[in-house]
């Protein structure tokens, strides 16, 4: 927020108001070496000068919640200010509701401000009332739908006052709305992981539904990091999903080349290698060739990371060819 | 020579240029600003450390900021000798006896941390830090949960204040303030389903906050807390943040300050080396503004400190030539971290 003191016309300091005329000004102390100095506005000094002096004096009046509310307005990121007033409001018992609105006009002029955010939670928390949450939340993000401290307040909320019946609504519009919405997707792994539940039933649908998104876009990292999210929950895990596996394996017969596809393969074919399951798809040379791929075309800006996991298959390949020979030693033997 | 060819030259006097006026006067559209000074101190000291340029700042200078730093000092009470609320302010706004209203002048994680910093910088042997107050003052900072607020009057706590505290608590050479095993339940609470690690339990991963936990994890000496699914994940997660230069989630815009915030993570897993430094390099260069100094998070925005310093660091942890090597978990140079060292020797030998 600017500070736009100086060309407020009818702007009165307090310096010259008569109701403020038994309060001595404090000045800032900074002592005799300073750096980073920040040159104020003459508005900006006077406001903070009296803020000092009824911090000091430990005023708790209605003139000193006025002052407060011109003091955050020059810096809504000064949290000394924030809690005296909350200070303020408890002493003199204010009406919150007011407060609530005015919290609201200060979070829409300033919605990534950590300390208005923090102020809005403490008045909740104190009525005890989350009613308006959801639609103040919904509001910030209409305008940013990946603002972190909206997210937080939101999810927070709704955890606290168990506010979880349409959440799944919202989510999923904002997910049609935006396919690559992360922190959408990030908001549906809550909802079911702390409402729905993550029941064979659930799981299966979560599945459907991220393989629906991933079919729409392919490419989407979400949608795919939403995936392997869901099948933490999936006994079977991410080797053992019948559907799953045939719907990558489809895609890549479909000639889909996409990093998250490649590298969802080689999670599979690493799954199968560590539980002793490779088949004639999933093992470690089905791993190296799409490690290689990755490095060498698809992938290029982590090939060598692509050429670092393909080291590590390539030991496991020797193994199962090891294995191999070890076996047609034996039938030979036979 | 092309615009590439040219931006590619680092500005390096320029920059230098930057960071000195920061440190003089800055303008009144940066009063929101106004609590947090030391930490743009910092992002300042720290980046002409970064430039090799401390010794060409003059004496006067380098001791005016070490004394600006000690003032904003918060001591024990002098009555009850309470030390909750020690640590370093960020500024002089409210330098001053406050009577009943004491807890308000109180220390802020990021400036006692970010303050350290600067001293360590500047060559300072850390003799007038009240290093029991400062580790009491951490303490009083930790929530049931193991995370920590940012000061004693009403802040938010998540995970940015985790690292601080870890900082601070390494720096002082001294962990009693600090619940480490309560901090690590925390940070692994964190991670989320896509391994990256959140503000706090079940948000959405994030690149600024999995550099606070895994630098904390570090410092702790807990990366072993991991397991290897949660490493290995959480490498994927770090590297698949590259585009060109990174980015801090998932389907977001690059940016600057994630080549330091990622990039950092990545090599304290020590796996930095299978990025692809071109890219990272170029992007990087293309947010510096080669004619008054300073790196913006986007190209053809405008500079800020932050990303000035978070450019230069991100770019000294894939060894450009010219720079300072940095110390990923502190986010000091090496140079720094070495001073520091010789004052933990010499606090042993007390
Ligand atoms: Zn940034």
């Amino acid at each position: 927020m600017s500070d736009s003191g100086d060309s407020d016309v009818a702007w009165t300091y307090y310096k010259d108001r008569p109701e403020w005329r038994d309060v001595t000004p404090v000045p800032e102390d900074e002592g005799p070496n300073f750096v980073v100095v920040i040159a104020h506005s003459e508005k900006f000094v006077d406001v903070y000068d009296y803020f000092r002096a009824i911090l000091q004096n430990n005023e708790k009046s209605e003139r000193a919640l006025h002052l407060t509310k011109d003091a955050v307005e020059l810096n809504p990121a000064n949290y000394t200010v924030w809690q005296y007033r909350r200070d303020i409001l408890k002493s003199l018992g204010t009406d919150l509701t007011s407060e609530l609105e005015y919290v609201e006009a200060v979070i829409k002029n300033s919605p990534k401000n950590y300390q208005v955010w923090h102020h809005r939670r403490v008045l909740v928390e104190w009525l005890q009332d989350p009613s308006l949450e959801l639609e103040l939340t919904r509001d910030a993000l209409m305008q940013d739908p990946k603002n972190y401290h909206a997210w937080q307040h939101r999810q927070w909320a709704i955890k606290t006052f168990g506010l979880y019946d349409r959440e799944m609504d919202f989510v999923d519009n904002l997910i049609t709305e935006d396919v690559r919405n992360n922190s959408a997707w990030n908001q549906r792994y809550f909802v079911v992981n702390n409402h729905l539940g993550w029941s064979d039933l659930n799981v299966q649908k979560e599945i459907c539904y991220a393989l629906e998104k991933i079919k729409f876009i392919k490419n989407n990292e979400s949608a795919w990091n939403y995936l392997r999210g869901v099948l933490l929950h999936d006994k079977r895990s991410i080797s053992g999903n019948a559907v799953v596996i045939s719907f990558c394996e489809e895609l890549y017969k479909n000639k889909c080349r996409s990093p998250y596809l490649l590298a969802f393969i080689i999670d599979i074919c690493d799954e199968a290698i560590k539980k002793g399951e490779t088949s004639c798809l999933h093992n470690a040379t089905r791993a190296v060739e799409l490690c290689q791929a990755l490095a060498g075309k698809y992938d290029k800006i982590r090939s060598k990371y692509w050429n670092y996991l393909c080291e590590k298959f390539k030991k496991s390949q020797q193994e199962e060819e090891n294995n191999k020979d070890t076996e047609n030693n034996i039938t030979e033997q036979i | 020579m092309n615009n590439y060819e040219e931006n590619k030259i680092m500005a390096h006097r320029q920059h230098v240029k930057y960071f000195m006026r920061f440190l003089n006067v800055l303008p009144s559209s940066l009063s929101s600003h106004d609590t947090t000074r030391v930490t743009i101190a910092y992002f300042a000291v720290s980046g002409l450390d970064i430039l090799g340029a401390i010794s060409t700042m003059t004496l006067d200078l380098r001791s005016r900021i070490i004394e600006w730093i000690y003032r904003l000092q918060v001591h024990p009470n002098k009555e009850n000798g309470d030390m909750s609320m020690c640590g370093f302010q960020g500024s002089s706004t409210v330098n001053i006896d406050l009577q009943e209203n004491n807890h308000f002048r109180c220390g802020h994680l990021a400036m006692t941390y970010t303050g350290l910093c600067i001293l360590l910088a500047l060559g300072d042997d850390l003799s007038r830090v009240n290093r029991k107050a400062l580790v009491e003052g951490v303490k009083a900072l930790q929530t049931e949960e193991g995370n920590f607020a940012a000061t004693l009057s009403g802040c938010e706590s998540d995970m940015r204040f985790v690292y601080c505290a870890a900082c601070i608590s390494y720096m002082l050479d001294d962990w009693s303030g600090f619940n480490i095993e309560r901090a690590t339940d925390y940070i692994i609470k964190s991670i989320g389903y896509d391994y990256g690690i959140a503000q706090c339990p079940e948000l959405e991963s994030h690149g600024g906050t999995t550099f606070c936990a895994l630098a904390t994890l570090s410092l702790t000496d807990q990366l072993d807390k991991l397991s290897e699914q949660q490493v290995e994940g959480l490498k994927r997660w770090l590297l698949f943040r590259q585009v060109d230069g990174f980015q801090g989630r998932p389907n977001k815009p690059v940016d600057t300050c994630y080549s330091f915030w990622v990039g950092a993570s990545l090599k304290i897993l020590d796996t930095l080396q299978y990025t692809n430094y071109g890219s990272n390099r170029k992007y990087v260069y293309e947010t510096q503004d080669t004619v008054v100094g300073g790196f913006s998070k986007w190209p053809d925005t405008c500079t800020d400190p932050m990303h000035t310093y978070l450019g230069l660091a991100g770019l000294s942890l894939i060894g450009e030539s010219g720079l300072l090597e940095i110390e990923p978990t502190l986010n000091i140079t090496k140079r720094a971290y070495n001073h520091l060292k010789s004052v933990h020797v010499k606090w042993q030998n007390e």
